[in-house]
Formats: C-alpha cells, sequence, structure tokens
C-alpha cells in the first residue's frame, strides 16, 4: 500500500456503477422469469404460446440468472477489488466498456434467440453457434483486462479474492469452448463435435465446472473481499483462504461425471466423481468456517448490519450445498434423487441462498461506496433480506419433499413386482408441492424489487447530493 | 480382498495416450496438493501468510489519505 499512498489514484469506477445497476436489474428480470415458469409447472395452461412455453423460457431463466445476474456481478465485482486491492486503475478502461457492451448484447441475443426456440440443446450452454463465439471473444476481454491489471498492480501480494476470480477466467474459457466446439450448419443450427456418451460427459464436465467456478470459485473472491471489508475485519485465516483456493482448483473439475450416475458413463467416472465430490466438502466447509469465523468478535454487528446478514446467511447456505451436493454424489443417495426435484432443490438452496445472498450483499456494499452515499433505507435491506431467506427456504423445502417423494413413488413396487404407482400419478402428487414452490420464488423476487427500488433511490438521492454539494465519490 | 488388486492393478500395455494423460495429471493434482499442504501449514510460513489477512481492509488507508476517485 506503500506506493498507493504516496500517489492519489484515481480509479475506472464508472463501468462498475453500470454493471451493478445492470445486474440489480437482470436479478429482477431473471427471478420474474423464474417465477412465471414456476407456475407453468404448476398451472400447465399457462404454457399458451410457443414462445413463453416452459421449454423455451427455462434456459432463458438459468441464463437471465447465471449468465445476465451472475456475469454482471462477478464483473462488477471482480474490476471493484482487482482495482482496489492492487491499488491501480483498469488496464484499460475502454476494454472494460467493450466488455460491458458486449456482454449485454449477449444477453440482448438470448433474449431473442431463446423464446423462438433456438438452441443448441446442452444445458446452461444452450445459446446458438454465433452467440458462443461473441462470449468467448467477451469473457477474453474481461479476463485479459483483469488479469493485465493485476500485473500492473502497485501491490507486492495478489489477494486472494483475485486468485478466484482469474481461475475463474481461465477454466471458463477452456470449459465454455471445449463444451461449444460444434459444427455449424447454418446460423442457429450446429451440431456438437461430440457425440454419445463422449458429449454427455464434456455436457457435465462443462456444466458441473460452470458451478465450481463460475458459481462458486467466482462468488467466494466476493466473500473473502467483502466478508472483511462489510464486518470491519481482517479475514480469519489467509493459510486457510490459500488452502481453500488450490483445493477448489485442483479439486472441481473431477466432478462432473457424478452427473450421470447409471448412465452408459463407465462405472468408475461415477465413482471417481463422486469420491472427489465428498473430498471437497472438506476445502468448502473449510472456506465457509473461514468466512464465518471472520465475525469473531462482532457477531453483535448482525443485529443492526443487514447487509452482514445477506453475507452470513449466503455462508451458511454455501456449507449446507457442499454437504448436500456430495452427499447426493453416492450411488445409493442418487438412485433415489437424480431426476428428481431434490436436484431443483438443491440447485436453488445454492443459487438462493449462496450465490445471490452473497452477491446481493456485496451489491450493497459496493452501492454505498460507489456512490458515496448511505444507502436511501437500511429498513428495507432488512425487509429484502427476510423476503429472500423465507423465500428461499420456501423454495428448497417444497422441493425437497417433492424431490424425494417423486423418488419414492417411481421406485415403489407392489408384491407382483408391478410399479405401484404411474408417472402421472407423481406428476398430479407433485402439484401442492408446485404451487408452494412458486410462492416460494414469489416471496424472493418481491425483495429483488425491493433492492432494484432503494438502490435507484439511493443512486438518486446521491446524485442529488452531489449535484448540490459536489461531494466527489469514494470508491 | 481377493477384489483389491482388480482394482489397484494397471495393465499398462493396454494403456492408452489418454490413460497416460490421465495418469500424469492425476498424479500432478495429488503432488501439487501435497507442496501446497506443506507450504500452507510450514510454521515457518505462517507469518507470511498470515501478514496478508487484512489486505482488503488495507485499500481504504489510500483512499482515506485523499485520493480523488471520480
Amino acid at each position: 500500500m506503500d506506493a498507493a499512498q504516496a500517489t492519489p489514484i484515481k480509479y475506472d469506477m464508472d463501468v462498475v456503477r453500470w454493471f451493478s445497476i445492470a445486474a440489480v436489474i437482470y436479478l429482477v428480470v431473471g427471478t420474474l422469469i423464474g417465477v412465471w415458469i414456476a407456475a407453468e409447472l404448476a398451472w400447465p395452461a399457462l404454457n399458451f404460446i410457443p414462445e413463453i412455453a416452459f421449454g423455451r423460457l427455462r434456459p432463458l431463466h438459468t441464463n437471465a440468472v447465471i449468465f445476465a445476474f451472475g456475469g454482471c456481478t462477478l464483473m462488477a465485482t471482480g474490476f471493484y477489488m482487482v482495482q482496489r486491492t492492487g491499488a491501480t486503475r483498469l488496464w484499460s478502461n475502454g476494454l472494460a466498456w467493450f466488455t460491458f457492451w458486449g456482454w449485454n448484447l449477449v444477453i440482448v441475443l438470448a433474449v431473442i434467440t431463446l423464446p423462438l426456440g433456438i438452441t443448441q440443446g446442452k444445458e446452461y450452454a444452450e445459446l446458438a453457434w454465433p452467440v458462443d463465439i461473441l462470449i468467448a471473444v467477451v469473457w477474453l476481454s474481461f479476463g485479459l483486462n483483469h488479469i493485465m491489471t493485476v500485473a500492473i498492480r502497485k501491490t507486492s501480494h495478489i489477494y486472494v479474492s483475485n486468485w478466484f476470480t482469474m481461475s475463474m477466467i481461465v477454466m471458463i474459457t477452456y470449459l465454455h469452448v471445449v463444451n461449444s466446439l460444434a459444427i455449424p450448419v447454418s446460423l442457429a443450427t450446429s451440431y456438437s463435435i461430440f457425440s454419445g456418451v463422449q458429449d454427455a460427459m464434456i455436457q457435465w464436465w462443462w456444466g458441473h465446472n460452470a458451478v465450481g467456478f463460475y458459481l462458486t470459485a467466482g462468488f467466494l473472491g466476493i466473500m473473502y473481499y467483502f466478508v472483511p471489508k462489510q464486518v470491519g475485519r481482517p479475514v480469519f485465516s489467509y493459510r486457510l483462504s490459500v488452502l481453500h483456493f488450490w483445493a477448489l482448483t485442483f479439486g472441481y473439475v473431477w466432478l462432473g461425471a457424478h452427473h450421470l450416475q447409471y448412465t452408459a458413463l463407465p462405472d468408475w467416472t461415477g465413482s471417481l466423481g463422486a469420491a472427489v465430490s465428498l473430498a471437497m466438502i472438506i476445502p468448502s466447509w473449510g472456506g465457509a468456517i473461514n468466512g464465518m469465523m471472520t465475525l469473531s468478535g462482532a457477531w453483535d454487528r448482525l443485529r443492526t448490519d443487514y447487509i452482514l446478514r445477506f453475507l452470513v446467511v449466503a455462508l451458511a447456505f454455501y456449507a449446507m450445498s457442499t454437504f448436500e451436493g456430495p452427499v447426493m454424489s453416492i450411488k445409493t443417495v442418487n438412485a433415489l434423487s437424480h431426476y428428481t426435484d431434490w436436484g431443483i432443490g438443491h440447485v436453488h438452496s445454492g443459487a438462493l441462498g449462496w450465490v445471490a445472498m452473497v452477491a446481493i450483499g456485496a451489491l450493497y456494499h459496493m452501492v454505498k461506496k460507489l456512490w458515496n452515499t448511505e444507502m436511501y433505507s437500511d429498513n428495507l435491506i432488512n425487509v429484502h433480506f427476510w423476503l429472500s431467506t423465507i423465500g428461499t427456504v420456501v423454495y428448497v423445502v417444497a422441493m425437497w419433499v417433492s424431490g424425494i417423494m417423486q423418488g419414492l413413488m417411481w421406485r415403489d413396487y407392489d408384491e407382483y413386482g408391478a410399479l405401484t404407482y404411474t408417472f402421472v400419478e407423481s406428476v398430479s402428487a407433485m402439484h401442492p408441492y408446485y404451487a408452494m414452490r412458486t410462492i416460494g420464488g414469489l416471496i424472493f423476487h418481491l425483495g429483488t424489487l425491493v433492492m432494484l427500488y432503494n438502490v435507484v433511490m439511493t443512486v438518486r438521492q446521491a446524485s442529488a447530493a452531489r449535484s448540490t454539494a459536489a461531494v466527489p465519490a469514494q470508491v | 480382498m481377493t477384489r483389491l488388486p482388480g482394482y489397484l492393478g494397471m495393465d499398462v500395455a493396454a494403456m492408452t495416450t489418454n490413460d497416460w494423460l490421465g495418469v500424469f495429471f492425476t498424479l500432478g493434482a495429488f503432488i501439487g496438493m501435497v507442496v501446497i499442504y506443506f507450504i500452507v501449514f510450514r510454521p515457518a510460513n505462517k507469518d507470511a501468510f498470515e501478514s496478508q489477512r487484512g489486505m482488503a481492509l488495507d485499500d481504504e488507508d489510500h483512499i482515506n489519505a485523499g485520493e480523488k476517485n471520480d
């Protein structure tokens, strides 16, 4: 920090502000689509035209929350953290703006193509091949800018958050490019160069590592920066954070095969995926404990600091999800859980409880810093916190009950060895839980509307104050 | 126990290039993790690592030193 203290720095934070606002808007839109498709499953009459049918809107929902909301959050926090911990401005502010507009163009193209049914049919990688190329170019522009900013830093050490972000950048580039390799036959149609079981393996190598590196490593970088910042205390153990980083980076890439238990994949690959999944509990819990113990001596802050509540509850969900996932990968449990709503419950425990909550905490923290103001309403943050927490719990519990019930109904047979229930009977039995899931999602979505209102009012309040007092923003 | 050799056995002559690459990366990851554990838990390295604990907080220092960031 010595060099930084000697020379005043003007950070490039305008692009971070835009990414932050975009993230909040995409959170509202993404969860709204999620509520709608949840309602479509509970009340199928809502699928009244193909363009808004579940099959077309489901990938739009996942793309909106993962790549639009998650991506904008990762890019906002990535550019924010790398400048502040490196005591330097971005390597290229122009390239950062290219990333912003390019990423938003990808999102616009997703909004147009997916409802029209243009898809590659690969989960979490549905977009057509020209959009895949655009994603690679824009993602590389983000990666190049981030890594070069690390390279020109004024500090001697590279903070662990930046390691997590760089790990995500490198691995997602590799995963996206390999999984998207395809032979184009028209502008909207292509065929994967992989076939059969290799295609399935590559797909889930991508699919699970999109979770592992994009939704875990990237957001752990956020956790290691924003938890200490918000609580005002150094991270509990830096050694543990280093171990967490390397164990995650070495280990996560092996897990994908656990999505393909009891399929045409060789049996040993599923066993390997399950074994490494179980081993990953150790670094994951080490990281969760490291984050929570950072609050040692300051737990009372949770009574009054609503932003901190988001971050701590996110860590609790992170610990829970990283235990549940490995348990579900064990073949005995997987025999019951696979293809059921339990998987949806697990994913949303991680997506709503961990990813969204830690991102929301970080975004609130950044909004205050970026506009150099207090939030318009702390009480609204508290309201948002409870809506998010209750919504997540209602959603996840509904899917747990529904999923386990599904699994038990599908495997039940009578004294003659015939199945006790038809598939349609199991679908019918799910209805109350699908309605409950819709309500849980709606509660969570209402929280995002509260956040958008609070953030907009905060920015307006800061703009009004600055226009009268000409106060410089402190970032 | 009688199946143990079957699990641990390796037919080297039948191994393809992909198999050897798998062995290389598996052993590389294993050795890499051992090295990381050794470096992180070596008592002599404790202070060097833990001196970075507050780095996320340190960046407030130069902000408060009067920098203009907008």
